[in-house]
């Protein structure tokens, strides 16, 4: 196991060493650059643009510039933001970071288990009347046409019925007084979540070993009771009690996105699960489970449900990388300042440096994604485990 | 005289498909006392995994039991709840499946697969207390501790096979279904489970019921004998009378076409036709069309099959009954 992670890093390294000159290329080969538009103005004289030009390093040759770049990012330089000048990327992308990655984490998780949930469903009631009218509307969720429909969601939850806002991330009067940047409140709420959901993770292996069914649903219950209560101590005291109101707004303005998103992307989750579930409803062990006298559910779960995750998990894994990058459509619509605008921007404007500097970010969270697709399929699969080993 | 532990009677099944129904299982009664092995030997397709499947209602969903009835220990099983049967199953009845290759669900470790039976049966057990039975059987059936933390695919076909055996022995049942527990084994192998097989009966005492094409493996195996030809019964009775002077001409046929060991060099005779569709209906004796020595009255099909008394707790399908006799 550990040559083959050695191997796979050293994989990932040259692979991100080839993203890197790609993706700078590419970007030089745009026409123009992200000055071009000061000659547009007639006011200023040809010798300012030109300045400008070899204040940036623009004029020299092509390769010198990829050169540079590939060193001076290894020194861990990533320059200066063209547009936002003087800030630099690391910088902007530490402030659209937290956000993006609050709303798509949360959105992904719920959107995978859904998907998953239905599909379970959807392939032990094959046949049914649901099952047909389940899988028709997601087919149809699956299918839809994204921009129109978020702003259709928005449309009638946020105009007409007036339950949600329509966009942006805060309601800025209540922010006026307020002791803390969003950004304070983004990262509570992000360590608050990730905190939870590792004791939740860790309530479930602990239990595992419970040997009577019966024994164990109770455990779980009263641990997922306690720590409900914990989380309510949590924004009952301290500071976190003041920030509680700020919190409350940002989750506020989450619940119609996530919504919407996970409206659109469970339904890939769901046929998949469904596909592969009834793959593995023909097997001969789920015959010995029933015959072993198991309940229906036990089966489901345990047995076809079990198995059935491997490729769906494996897809779910690629789809983590849009929790950094943001759905662009998904951030333009909702006005979320996240990762997905300050790309976009970056792109439109040709701002090499910050473009680079997320897309490098990103590639190198793909990179880790798919590493970690390939490990978790390794722990998910004992056949791939020993094969790996060898 | 021992009671019967399992009591069959008129049952007959059919599959409901696209083409029409396929009777399976055709107006089958037996009996099995308990301690008793009982043979069920027929071709491929014959309907003796439908039987088996049958017993314990984990047949396919297309199927459709139109009468009869199983009693296990006098308790009727047929029309159970869901609920009533899963109790049932494994408890007192176990199987051993045809393929246990593919009897393990390859992501979960073989003592966690046994565990979660006996959970089911026995939900005051403690863990310590599975794992010591799980220990034990694995003892009785020759495998060694350490597989209760192997993956199904880190065992070989037989120690997979003997790990069924201890599969199906975890909840101390009394009656065993060993559906073809051996097809997939080589000779030597097979041997080996088949002893395996017959050592635990004769230790716990168990009933068996042995399904197979091998008419050898039954012969060695069972007291009782059914012989089934096109989803019916058509000879039954003990396994050596049986063997001894076959009444049927389906029986004979199956015995010609085994080779033996003993005795001088036969050439083997083998049937000539294929085994009818189990969609068309059949009026008459089923088995006329491919009888080698038929009579007229099978060849117009007029005899009605029914089992007749033909000696000493041995019935035989009337209308070959015959046959046999003529030649």
């Amino acid at each position: 196991m550990l040559i083959y992670t050695i191997k796979r890093f050293f994989e990932m390294v040259i692979v991100f060493f080839l993203f890197l000159v790609i993706s700078y290329l590419l970007f030089n080969a745009i026409p123009g650059n992200a000055f071009s538009s000061l000659l547009l103005n007639p006011l200023l004289p040809p010798e300012a643009y030109q300045k400008t030009i070899e204040a940036f390093g623009l004029d020299k040759p092509l390769y010198e510039r990829v050169q540079l770049y590939i060193i001076n990012f290894f020194k861990g330089d990533f320059g200066y933001s063209y547009t936002y000048y003087p800030r630099t990327p690391i910088d902007l992308i530490a402030e659209r970071l937290p956000r993006t990655l609050m709303l798509f984490s949360i959105v992904n998780v719920i959107a995978f288990y859904t998907g998953f949930l239905v599909g379970k469903i959807l392939a032990w009631r094959r046949g049914s009347k649901s099952e047909t009218w389940i899988t028709i509307g997601s087919v149809f969720s699956y299918t839809v046409f994204y921009p129109w429909f978020a702003l259709m969601m928005l449309w009638f939850f946020g105009y007409k019925m007036d339950w949600f806002p329509l966009g942006k991330f805060l309601v800025p009067e209540k922010w006026y007084d307020s002791p803390y940047t969003s950004d304070e409140i983004f990262y509570t709420l992000i360590i608050f979540v990730t905190v939870s959901s590792f004791l939740l993770f860790l309530i479930f292996i602990f239990t595992r070993n419970i040997e009577s069914l019966q024994n164990r649903r109770n455990v779980r219950f009263l641990g997922l009771i306690s720590l409900f209560a914990l989380a309510a101590t949590y924004w009952t005291n301290g500071e976190a009690a003041l920030k509680r109101f700020y919190a409350a707004d940002i989750a506020y303005h989450m619940i119609l996105p996530t919504f919407t998103v996970t409206l659109v992307a469970f339904a890939g989750t769901a046929l998949l699960t469904r596909t592969t579930m009834m793959e593995v409803l023909k097997d001969d062990y789920i015959l010995t489970a029933r015959a072993k006298g198991l309940s229906q559910k036990r089966i489901r779960d345990r047995h076809a449900a079990r198995t059935a995750l491997l490729p769906v998990v494996t897809s779910f894994i690629f789809t983590i990388i849009t929790i950094i990058d943001g759905s662009v459509l998904t951030e333009s619509i909702f006005s979320w300042p996240g990762m997905g605008q300050l790309i976009l921007e970056a792109v439109v404007q040709e701002d090499i440096p910050l473009a680079m500097a997320s897309f490098s970010f990103i590639g190198i969270l793909a990179l880790i994604a798919h590493f970690i697709a390939d490990v978790s399929y390794a722990f998910l699969d004992p056949r791939i485990r020993i094969k790996s080993e060898n | 005289m021992v009671e019967s532990l399992l009591e069959v009677k008129n049952l007959s099944m059919h599959y409901d498909t696209l083409d029409g129904n396929v009777d399976a299982v055709k107006d089958i009664s037996f009996t099995v006392k308990s301690g008793e092995s009982f043979g069920l030997v027929g071709e491929s397709g014959c309907g003796k995994t439908s039987v088996a499947m049958t017993l314990l209602q984990l047949q396919p969903d297309n199927s459709v039991i139109t009468e009869g009835s199983i009693k296990l220990d006098g308790k009727e099983l047929i029309g159970l709840s869901e609920n009533e049967l899963r109790k049932v199953r494994w408890d007192s009845v176990s199987i051993v499946f045809q393929g246990a290759m593919n009897a393990w669900n390859p992501v979960v470790k073989i003592g966690e697969q046994i565990r979660e039976a006996m959970r089911e049966h026995y939900p005051e057990n403690s863990k310590q207390q599975n794992i010591n039975k799980i220990n034990e059987l694995f003892k009785m059936v020759g495998l060694d501790e350490s597989i209760s933390e192997r993956f199904p695919h880190e065992l070989s076909g037989g120690m997979k096979q003997r790990a069924v055996i201890a599969l199906a022995l975890s909840c101390d049942p009394k009656l065993i279904i060993a559906d073809e527990p051996t097809t997939a084994l080589d000779v030597v192998i097979q041997d080996q489970i088949l002893n395996e097989i017959k050592k635990v009966q004769d230790l716990l005492g168990l009933s068996l019921i042995y399904i197979s094409h091998d008419i050898a493996v039954i012969a060695e195996m069972t007291d009782k004998i059914a012989v089934m030809y096109a989803g019916s019964i058509v000879e039954i009775g003990p396994t050596q009378e049986v063997f001894k002077s076959p009444k049927h001409s389906y029986t004979r046929a199956l015995l010609d076409s085994t080779p033996s060991i003993r005795g001088e060099k036969k050439k083997l005779r083998s049937l000539d036709g294929e085994p009818p569709s189990l969609i068309n209906k059949i009026d008459g004796c089923s088995f006329s069309p491919r009888c080698p020595t038929p009579t007229t009255q099978c060849k117009n099909q007029s005899i009605e099959m029914r089992l007749v008394k033909v000696g000493d707790d041995h019935f035989a399908d009337q209308c070959c009954s015959g046959c046999v006799k003529n030649e």
